[in-house]
């Protein structure tokens, strides 16, 4: 196809969709997840680093998560070691919750953006 | 003083001097080998992220499709004159090999959103026990790993419906959100009629989704030459 500024494939961008503003909120919650530069200031220092630091622990704690129910559905663990390892898990869980609000961060905070790989968590 | 690069360009026999960039400033191209990099000068050090700063980006990236396929730089790139020409000399052979596979194409988007359920999200108070906890963990890991099930599904339904009209395809599937599935097909122009009436006739099929199409964009998912420019140069 020839190509030139009469050709109308080559107009201005189209957008169709007939749920915008579904999009537009959903679109912004991505953008909202997007890196975004840090301020080297004492406070946001700190927080950010909080941020990073209880990403990566969030991150460990659902693989924990996620091999006790393995292991449980395998019928590797004794009914007692269940219980034991629920507890572990759920103080774990409860202390993680702890800091998050101690440091002002929300479950949607704990998270990597990796790029084409997607998200951490 | 730097430069701000926009993108670079391959047969561009003329180049508009009135087109304005970031902030305004003149854009030229500064030819380099058989390449041309459409550059602004730019005085400060870093690029401010703002509406207006990413539109003008995107504007002068948007002014040679009619008649070539840019490779985009990400929004901010500063370098010097002396970078470029050596990041274009040693990268020559890779960069040559991205023009042809983009050669011809423009970018079409497609993003779908689908309706999940939380019913087994919210966290329950009255769980006091290890095991209840653990067995509460053990649905929650089923429905997220039936979430994945159907966002994988979704996405390879959508390859499928566009298949053999794509030259490729860049798809992000976030199997936990509502925004499901964000896909970048590199379609061949002639073939965007067929590929909007493939889209069209699919979307009829799957009432349940949600669905916004966009385009024609440069290549922007295609280029990839600001990761292979921060390995090469560390620019940020």
């Amino acid at each position: 196809m020839e190509l030139s500024p009469e050709n109308p494939l080559m107009a201005e961008p189209q957008i169709e969709t007939a749920h915008a503003e579904e999009f537009v909120e959903q679109l912004r919650c991505v953008t909202d997840t997007l890196p975004s530069r840090i301020n080297i200031d004492a406070q946001s220092v700190e927080q950010g680093l909080a941020k990073l630091v209880l990403t990566l622990i969030e991150f460990i704690r659902r693989l924990l998560e996620k091999q006790a129910v393995r292991r449980m559905e395998g019928g590797d663990l004794s009914p007692e070691q269940i219980e034991e390892l629920g507890l572990a898990l759920m103080k774990l869980e409860a202390k993680l919750q702890e800091l998050k609000t101690q440091f002002g961060l929300t479950d949607d905070d704990l998270n990597l953006d990796l790029g084409p790989i997607g998200r951490l968590i | 003083m730097k430069l701000y690069a926009y993108c670079l360009v391959e047969d561009l026999d003329a180049f508009d001097p009135t087109t304005r960039g970031i902030s305004g400033a003149a854009v030229r191209s500064l030819q380099i080998d058989d390449l041309a990099v459409l550059v602004s000068d730019f005085n400060a050090d870093t690029v401010a992220v703002t509406k207006e700063n990413a539109l003008d980006h995107a504007a002068v990236v948007r002014s040679v499709l009619d008649r070539t396929a840019p490779l985009p730089f990400r929004f901010g790139t500063l370098v010097t004159g002396q970078q470029l020409r050596s990041y274009i000399s040693a990268r020559k052979p890779a960069l040559q090999t991205r023009f042809e596979h983009v050669r011809g194409c423009v970018e079409m988007s497609v993003k779908i959103i689908r309706e999940i359920s939380t019913d087994n999200e919210t966290p329950r108070d009255d769980i006091t026990s290890g095991t209840s906890f653990l067995e509460e963990k053990r649905l929650a890991l089923l429905g997220s790993e039936q979430k994945a099930a159907e966002a994988t599904e979704i996405s390879t339904w959508l390859h499928e419906q566009v298949n053999g009209l794509i030259r490729d395809e860049q798809a992000t599937v976030r199997s936990s959100e509502k925004l499901v599935l964000a896909a970048a097909h590199l379609v061949e122009r002639d073939k965007i009629p067929q590929y909007k009436e493939r889209l069209a006739a699919a979307r009829k099929n799957r009432p349940e989704l949600h669905f916004l199409f966009s385009g024609p964009w440069p290549p922007y998912s295609f280029a990839n030459i600001e990761l292979e420019f921060k390995t090469q140069f560390g620019v940020s």
